[in-house]
């Protein structure tokens, strides 16, 4: 008979007793008045209560359980003489009787599962009961609390320990023979947690032959056990046998350094080292209260105060290194912390009416300069100078206000890698550094999408598994770095791996496959490379199986591309990949090129424009023109915003780049460089494609900054006639 | 040889149960309804471990221990009580009588195979 | 050659009794074997024992072999590797029932 079948029976069994149970739990109550010495009856109602409660949980209707420990808990009181019979609490005891009958009832019908409207009545009942056991049922909250925190305990070390090497010590008790322990069976139980790679048997605490006691137990135990389980799980195996013996579980020294690394990685709130080394599953649980008490102890004994972490050596329940670990993060924590009490919160929105109200500051403080000399004081003028300059520095420091350091988000990652590498079962380490590289709050939030999806990319595909690693020569272990550091006004965040690297003739086999390149195109690794953040190509499948990068990259690239960044890699076969996104250090200010249509002045995004030229005259109305030889497609500024006017003599191109695709916009003129306080548009104009914000030029006058991507997609969607061939990129 | 396991508890489910596990762990069971019934199966066969529930009509958990104690055969018998929470003197009692492991009830029965298998495996 | 052979138990409720047979045994002559081929069942308190035994054998400059080892025990001394500690060839020759 099967095992579940059996189970079934058992379920039949159950319910036919507890029906029973509760049958002569109510005449029990029933007669319990009408008694001399009601103990026995008590007695038996009490372990009717009990019997159906403990036989519940074992099939696991713990909403009957839940039911029963009230009903089981004034039972108690009532057994141990802590209340008295009244015909009150038998009144309030039967309806209990009935509704665990009905219960059972379900469960007989077929019914495990708990049933909300019926527990509530069952709660309506239970509230009955309450005030006779007032005290009783706190102690029993209090106990169910703590189970909780204990569970919770596991689950967190359980999350954090990927895999282990543990060293035991394990002296046992005396008399564990004599009371039925063999610790030959804690032993073997072990090879069920994981593998014992050594174990050395001591004998010698075994006295000369006439005073050994062949009933007392000698042995001692070092083993050697490879093992994922947690130290609580592995100290949980000795629960039975843990009184009087010395029983000593510790990572195994090779372990240590990552430990270390993990407790440093802990994303904690608590600076108690005790809770450090806990989270980390170094130390159990109890072995800390054991350390706190005997704290305490030493104190009160009125003894020189050890620290946690010495007395947690001195029971060597943790190694030294550990301890220091432990410390330098406590150490890092409370520094933060005091760090966090230096600083003000301030809501974002305040500090952007801020750089808001100093970008306007700045424009009417150059209106004023250009002013001033026309008054001919020299005085004015020198005064404006300084203002000018002032006002500039106090831009810098507002937009400075807005910096945070990358280093929260990259930490964030420690966490991801772990959990991602046991899931894709490699052993990959992070690196992290520049992580004090600040850049504005808003770029942080934004990059923080799709560096995961990088990060989780190179682990995925890029990284190749233990065994192939091996073959090529490479360690066991893989790693994956993240990096930034400013450059040039932006920042750069690198992610590199020590993978398998891109294969350039797949892709390239991909991308022609697909008709995104011609066969003959003769392209170099980089706009190679450039292709696995093509629309068409990431989309493929198999690619991640094929070439090592896959899926979504073309999201990542547009993410950045959001953010008026860029992305690119770098790729050596068999060496690694690395994806380095640059950002603007703002995205408050820009660096812009201004052109004009007849009265009207835009803003070009400097990083997007390519180089500008003469419009040739053989263009016409035609949207297209030779770029030295390739098709540049021409997007015609004055009708798009309706603007009439005179035409200029010669019309000038701008030549922005998009995706890696040329564009051309035909304006008036060119204004040259400029930089700006971006001025997000009005609610009203949140709608308007193309146009991403605004600035106000010196004279006073608006100037519409352009998005040069919504623009082109728009245009483009109007027009798919125009051709779009990747081999015209060139950079 | 598999492991004989000897049940005690007065609910017929509960030993149906724990004789249901314990079965298709491997080990060999045999089950007694209290602590009296439990003694006259203590007639020189081997068994390994004992489970015993502590509230029980006729002779209880605790009682039983003491008794099993003093029989040669059975005195170096590892012993696991089922206690509750609430019984944490019973616990102390049973502990002081010879039994030193323990299960708190209500337990399922993944946690009394582990309980079981750290002292004897099948 | 003297040669004990220990049949059933080897555990805690046989110990106390084994002990002082065991000894006995070590007084009997120079050249000793200790057959466990019918040893049923072994636990720390038998292990110990043996581990007694083969210690006062080598302080008295005696020779103890233990031989034809039974399943049982072959696994304990696998477990606790005492293999080679004990030094004795261990023939695979379960006696198993």
């Amino acid at each position: 008979m099967s095992f579940d079948k059996e189970m079934q029976e058992a379920l039949v069994t159950f319910t036919v007793e507890s029906a029973e149970l509760l049958e002569s739990m109510e005449s029990g109550l029933m007669e319990l008045e009408n008694i001399e010495n009601p103990e026995e009856t008590i007695n038996a109602i009490f372990r009717a209560a009990h019997t159906i409660k403990g036989s519940s949980g074992l099939f696991g209707l713990d909403h009957i359980v839940r039911f029963t420990h009230v009903v089981e808990s004034l039972l108690d009181a009532l057994r141990d003489g802590k209340l008295v019979v009244s015909s009150d609490l038998i009144a309030a005891l039967l309806p209990c009787c009935d509704h665990l009958n009905s219960l059972i009832e379900d469960v007989a019908n077929g019914n495990v599962k708990e049933n909300p409207e019926v527990t509530e009545s069952g709660n309506q009942l239970l509230q009955v009961l309450r005030p006779y056991l007032e005290t009783p049922a706190a102690a029993d909250t209090n106990v169910v609390e703590f189970q909780e925190k204990i569970e919770s305990v596991e689950t967190i070390a359980g999350n954090n320990i990927e895999s282990g090497n543990w060293h035991l010590f394990l002296k046992f008790n005396e008399n564990c023979l004599r009371d039925g322990m063999d610790p030959l069976a804690f032993i073997r139980y072990l090879t069920t947690l994981g593998e014992i790679v050594d174990v050395t048997t001591f004998s010698y605490t075994m006295p000369d032959a006439e005073t050994m006691d062949p009933e007392t137990s000698y042995l001692a135990f070092k083993v050697i056990l490879k093992s994922d389980a947690d130290k609580e799980t592995i100290e949980g195996v000795f629960e039975f046998v843990r009184d009087g013996s010395y029983i000593n579980i510790l990572p195994l020294e090779n372990r240590i350094p990552y430990y270390a690394e993990l407790i440093m990685s802990l994303n904690e709130d608590s600076d108690q080292l005790g809770a450090l080394l806990l989270k980390c599953g170094i130390i159990t649980q109890r072995e800390l209260e054991d350390g706190l008490k005997s704290q305490q102890v030493r104190a009160d004994a009125q003894q020189p105060t050890l620290r946690l972490g010495e007395i947690l050596v001195e029971q060597q329940v943790v190694q030294q290194p550990l301890v220091n670990a432990a410390l330098e993060k406590q150490t890092q924590i409370k520094d933060n912390k005091a760090r966090e009490n230096q600083s003000i919160r301030v809501d974002a929105e305040r500090l952007d009416k801020l750089i808001d109200l100093i970008g306007e500051l700045v424009i009417s403080g150059a209106g004023v300069n250009l002013r001033a000399p026309l008054s001919g004081d020299d005085i004015l003028q020198e005064l404006t100078g300084e203002v000018m300059r002032l006002i500039e520095e106090v831009r810098d420091s507002a937009l400075q206000l807005r910096m945070v350091p990358i280093g929260t988000t990259f930490s964030r990652f420690q966490r991801v890698v772990r959990d991602v590498s046991k899931e894709l079962g490699k052993d990959i380490e992070l690196i992290i550094s520049g992580s004090d590289t600040e850049v504005d709050k808003a770029v942080v939030e934004k990059i923080s999408d799709p560096l995961m999806h990088l990060v989780r990319n190179s682990m995925d595909h890029g990284i190749e598994n233990a065994e192939l690693r091996q073959q090529r020569g490479k360690p066991a272990r893989g790693t994956l770095r993240l990096n930034a550091y400013h450059i040039s006004g932006s920042i750069v965040i690198e992610v590199s791996d020590d993978g398998g690297g891109l294969n350039r003739d797949r892709i390239l086999e991909k991308a022609i496959e697909r008709g995104m390149v011609s066969a003959n195109a003769n392209l170099s690794d980089q706009e190679v490379f450039a292709l696995i953040f093509e629309p068409g190509f990431s989309t493929a499948q198999q690619v991640s199986n094929l070439s090592g990068r896959g899926v979504g990259m073309d999201v990542v690239k547009r993410n950045v591309t959001a953010l008026r960044g860029s992305i690119e890699v770098t790729s050596q076969i068999g060496i690694g990949t690395t994806l380095r996104i640059n950002l603007p250090l703002t995205l408050a200010i820009i660096d812009g090129f201004l052109v004009g249509v007849d009265q009207s002045t835009f803003v070009i995004p400097l990083d997007r424009v390519v180089e500008c030229v003469e419009l040739p005259v053989d263009v016409e109305h035609r949207d297209y023109m030779d770029l030295r030889s390739e098709v540049l497609p021409l997007i015609r500024l004055r009708p798009l915003f309706n603007i009439s006017g005179v035409l200029p003599r010669r019309e000038n191109v701008v030549v922005v780049d998009h995706g890696g695709n040329k564009t051309g916009f035909i304006v008036d003129h060119l204004l040259g460089e400029f930089q700006t306080v971006i001025k997000p548009l009005g609610k009203l104009f949140a709608h308007l494609q193309g146009v991403a914000g605004s600035t106000i030029l010196g004279n006073g006058k608006v100037a519409l900054i352009l998005d040069v991507s919504t623009l082109i997609e728009s245009i483009d969607r109007k027009n798919t006639a125009l051709p779009r061939n990747l081999t015209h990129q060139s950079t | 040889m598999s492991k004989t396991i000897l049940i005690i508890d007065d609910s017929a489910s509960v030993r149906q149960v724990v004789n249901i596990t314990l079965k298709s762990a491997g080990y060999e069971v045999i089950q007694a309804e209290d602590g009296k019934d439990a003694l006259s199966k203590l007639n020189g066969q081997k068994i390994h471990l004992i489970i015993s529930d502590v509230n029980m009509p006729n002779m209880d958990g605790i009682t039983f221990v003491k008794e099993a104690k003093k029989l040669p055969a059975y005195k170096f018998t590892p012993i696991i009580m089922l206690t509750t929470e609430s019984q944490e003197g019973k616990k102390q009692e049973g502990q002081a009588a010879g039994a030193k492991a323990w299960i708190v009830k209500p337990f399922q029965p993944a946690q009394l195979l582990g309980a079981v298998s750290k002292l004897i495996l099948p | 050659m003297q040669t004990l052979d220990i049949e059933g138990e080897l555990t805690i409720f046989t110990a106390a009794d084994q002990k002082p047979q065991l000894l006995a045994f070590l007084e009997s002559g120079d050249e000793l074997e200790v057959n466990l081929a019918g040893v049923t069942e072994i636990d720390s308190a038998g292990l110990q024992l043996l581990i007694l035994i083969k210690r006062e054998a080598a302080h008295a400059g005696k020779t103890l072999r233990f031989v034809m080892h039974s399943k049982v025990v072959v696994d304990i001394l696998e477990l606790t590797k005492l293999t080679t500690a004990f030094g004795d060839p261990v023939v695979l020759a379960y006696n198993e029932e």
